[in-house]
C-alpha cells in the first residue's frame, strides 16, 4: 500500500508494516500500515470509530507494540529500543481524550509529573509549570485539584502538562472528544498557538472532519488500514 | 514537587486504611518490643545483680526449666578448695508465692557470705545471726507485699519478722526476700542443700584462666555446670526458651504484619492502574513506578515501626508495675532494641512491596490507561 504523499523535512516517523493484532490474531486492529511522519508537521489522523486510530497513535507512543512492522524514530527501530519510558520521557507529549489528569495532584503537581528525572532543578521545573499553566490561561487554577476543574479546564491542563518534558512530538488523541462546541474550539485554539510557539510535531486522532482540516496532512484509516490518498474523496 | 511528596500523596489516597495497616505494623513491632524487651531485660536484670554482688562464676545444676535442681550443700567446700578460688559460698533460691504475692524470689544465702555485703540497709537491720527468725525485704518486695519492718511473714510453713528493708542496687536483689540460709533450707524442705555456689576469684586473674577454672569444677562435678557469671543467662535454657518464644511470637506477629501492608499495596496497585498507566505514559520508568510502591510500603513501614516502638514501650512501662514482673525484671529498651525494631518494620515494608512492586511494573500502558 502506496504512503501518503509526504512533506520534505527530517523524517520523524517511519512506519513499515506496521501490523497490531489482537486476540491471538483474531482481530487486526492495524493491517500493514506505511508511514512518514516529518518534523514540523501536523497530522491529522481521522476515520470512523474502531477503524484503528488510536491503535496507530499509542504505537507512535509505544504504549503498545506492534504484532509485525517496523516503527523507526529518527532512524531508530523502537522496537529494538530497550528503554521506551526513556524514550517517552524525552520525546513524547500526550493528550488523551479523557484529559487522565492525576485526581491527587494539582494543576501544578500535574503539569510537574512529566518532568521527573529530567534535567533541572526543581526550582526550575516549578518556574516551568507555573509558565505553561499561565500559557494555557490557568494560573488562577494553580493549587486547584483535578475535581476542581471544568473539562475544558482540565484538557488546558492536560495540554500545559503535555509540552512540560519539551517534546518534540505531541500525540493527541481525540483532544476534543469530551467537550462541548465551545470548549472545543477554545481549547484547539490553545493547541494551535502552543504548537507554533513550541515548534512541536503534533498527531492528532479525530473523527471530527473540521478539526481535521486544521493539520498540514491529512491520513485516513479503514479497516486498520491507511485510506490512499486518492480514494480519499 | 519531589519524589517524598508524591509517595506521602500515594499514602494519603485512602487514610484510613493506610492508617489501619501502619496499626498493623505498629501492634507487631509493639509485639517484638515489649516480647525482647522483656527477655533483654530480664538478662539484664541477672547481670546486673551478678555484677553488683561481684560473683565471677555460678555453679548450679541447670538441667532445663527455670529454677536448677538443688545439690548437696558440701559441694561448695570442695569447690572453695579448688586453688585459683578465693571464695566460694551456697545459695538456695526459690520462686515462690508469698502471702498475696503470686510470685517471689526468695534467697536463703549462707550466713557472713560476700552475698549480704551489697545488701544496703535503708530500715531496721541485718538478721543478728543464722539462727535468727528474720528476713530483710528488698524495697521493690516490700512494696509489693506491703509490709515494714517489724511486720510478720509466712513463707511456706515459717512464720518470719522482717526485720529490715535494704536497697540491693539491682532489681532482682530489691524484688526479693532474703533470709539466712539453715532458716530457708528448713521451711522450703531442702535440708543441708543448695541450688547455686557463688565463687569469686582473686581479682585481676585473667579470663582465660577463670574458663579453664570453669571447666576445673566441671571435671570434679560431672552433673553442675560452671559459666561465669555474664554467660548465666544465656546459657540458660530457660531463658534460651523464653527468649525464643518471645522471637517466635514476635515473628507471627510480623508475618501477619507483611500480609496486612502486602494486601494494602496490592489493592493499592489495582485500585490505582490507571494512574499508573497515565505515569507510565507520561515517561516514567517501570523502576520509577516499582521504586514509588516500594518506598509507600516501607515508609508505611517506618511509620508502624516507629508507633509500634511507642506502643512497645507504653506496654512495658505497664508490665514493670503489675505484680508478675515487679521485682523480677526492668524491662530494656534501649535505643539499639527501639532501633533495631524500626529497621524491623521497614524491612517488613520493603518485604511486603515487592510483590505489589513486581505486578505494577509489569502494567501495559494502554491496557492500565484504559482502567
Amino acid at each position: 500500500m502506496p504512503a501518503p504523499a509526504v512533506p520534505s523535512g527530517e523524517i520523524l516517523y517511519e512506519a513499515s508494516g506496521l501490523t497490531k493484532e489482537f486476540d491471538d490474531g483474531r482481530v487486526a486492529a492495524l493491517r500493514g500500515i506505511d508511514l512518514r511522519i516529518c518534523r514540523g508537521e501536523f497530522v491529522s489522523i481521522v476515520g470512523p470509530s474502531g477503524c484503528g486510530k488510536t491503535t496507530l497513535l499509542n504505537m507512535l507512543g509505544l504504549l503498545d507494540r506492534p504484532t509485525a512492522g517496523t516503527l523507526r524514530f529518527r532512524g531508530t527501530d523502537l522496537d529494538a529500543l530497550g528503554d521506551h519510558a526513556s524514550y517517552r520521557a524525552r520525546e513524547i507529549g500526550f493528550i488523551f481524550q479523557s484529559f487522565h489528569l492525576l485526581p491527587n495532584f494539582t494543576v501544578e503537581e500535574n503539569v510537574q509529573i512529566p518532568m521527573f528525572g529530567l534535567p533541572g532543578s526543581s526550582a526550575e521545573k516549578k518556574r516551568r509549570a507555573a509558565k505553561l499553566i499561565e500559557s494555557v490561561g490557568l494560573s488562577h487554577r494553580l493549587d486547584h485539584l483535578p475535581v476542581k476543574l471544568s473539562g475544558g479546564e482540565r484538557q488546558r491542563v492536560a495540554i500545559a502538562r503535555s509540552l512540560a518534558n519539551r517534546p518534540a512530538i505531541l500525540l493527541a488523541d481525540e483532544p476534543t472528544g469530551n467537550l462541548d462546541s465551545k470548549n472545543s474550539a477554545h481549547v484547539m485554539d490553545i493547541l494551535l498557538r502552543l504548537r507554533e510557539e513550541h515548534s512541536v510535531t503534533l498527531v492528532m486522532v479525530t473523527h471530527d472532519q473540521e478539526l481535521a482540516r486544521h493539520g498540514t496532512r491529512t491520513i485516513r484509516i479503514k479497516d486498520g488500514e491507511i485510506v490512499p490518498e486518492g480514494a480519499q474523496r | 514537587m519531589n519524589f517524598l511528596q508524591v509517595i506521602f500523596r500515594g499514602l494519603w489516597r485512602r487514610p484510613v486504611r493506610t492508617g489501619l495497616t501502619v496499626l498493623g505494623i505498629a501492634i507487631g513491632i509493639a509485639a517484638v518490643v515489649a516480647l525482647v524487651g522483656m527477655a533483654s531485660g530480664y538478662e539484664k536484670s541477672v547481670v546486673d545483680q551478678l555484677d553488683t554482688i561481684g560473683i565471677d562464676i555460678v555453679v548450679s545444676n541447670m538441667q532445663g526449666g527455670i529454677m536448677p535442681k538443688a545439690f548437696e550443700e558440701s559441694v561448695r567446700d570442695e569447690i572453695a578448695s579448688i586453688p585459683g578460688v578465693a571464695e566460694a559460698n551456697a545459695t538456695l533460691m526459690q520462686m515462690l508465692s508469698v502471702e498475696e504475692a503470686p510470685m517471689m524470689v526468695v534467697y536463703g544465702r549462707e550466713w557472713d557470705s560476700f552475698t549480704w555485703d551489697q545488701l544496703h540497709v535503708i530500715d531496721g537491720r541485718l538478721p543478728r545471726d543464722a539462727q535468727e527468725n528474720a528476713v530483710v525485704l528488698g524495697k521493690l518486695a516490700a512494696e509489693v507485699l506491703r509490709k515494714k519492718t517489724g511486720d510478720p511473714l509466712q513463707i511456706e510453713t515459717g512464720e518470719f519478722t522482717v526485720t529490715g528493708i535494704v536497697d540491693g542496687k539491682s532489681v532482682l536483689e530489691n524484688g526479693a526476700i532474703n533470709m539466712a540460709l539453715p532458716r530457708f533450707q528448713e521451711v522450703s524442705g531442702y535440708e543441708g542443700r543448695a541450688n547455686f555456689v557463688n565463687v569469686r576469684v582473686p581479682e585481676g586473674t585473667p579470663e582465660e584462666q577463670i574458663t579453664a577454672l570453669c571447666r576445673q569444677i566441671e571435671e570434679k562435678h560431672p552433673g553442675l555446670r560452671a559459666v561465669r557469671a555474664r554467660e548465666v543467662v544465656g546459657t540458660s535454657q530457660g531463658f534460651r526458651m523464653a527468649q525464643a518464644m518471645s522471637w517466635s511470637t514476635s515473628l507471627l506477629a510480623l508475618i501477619v504484619g507483611v500480609l496486612g501492608v502486602m494486601n494494602t499495596m496490592l489493592m493499592s496497585v489495582f485500585e490505582r492502574k490507571h494512574e499508573i498507566g497515565i505515569l507510565l505514559a507520561l515517561g516514567w520508568s517501570r523502576a520509577r513506578i516499582m521504586s514509588l510502591i516500594l518506598c509507600e510500603s516501607a515508609a508505611m513501614g517506618l511509620l508502624g515501626g516507629l508507633v509500634g516502638v511507642g506502643l512497645g514501650a507504653a506496654t512495658l512501662a505497664v508490665l514493670e508495675q503489675t505484680p508478675y514482673v515487679r521485682g523480677f525484671l526492668e524491662p530494656d529498651l534501649g535505643w539499639p532494641l527501639a532501633l533495631q525494631a524500626v529497621i524491623i518494620a521497614v524491612a517488613v515494608g520493603i518485604i511486603s512491596g515487592l510483590y505489589p512492586a513486581w505486578r505494577s511494573s509489569r502494567l501495559s500502558p494502554s491496557v492500565a490507561l484504559q482502567g
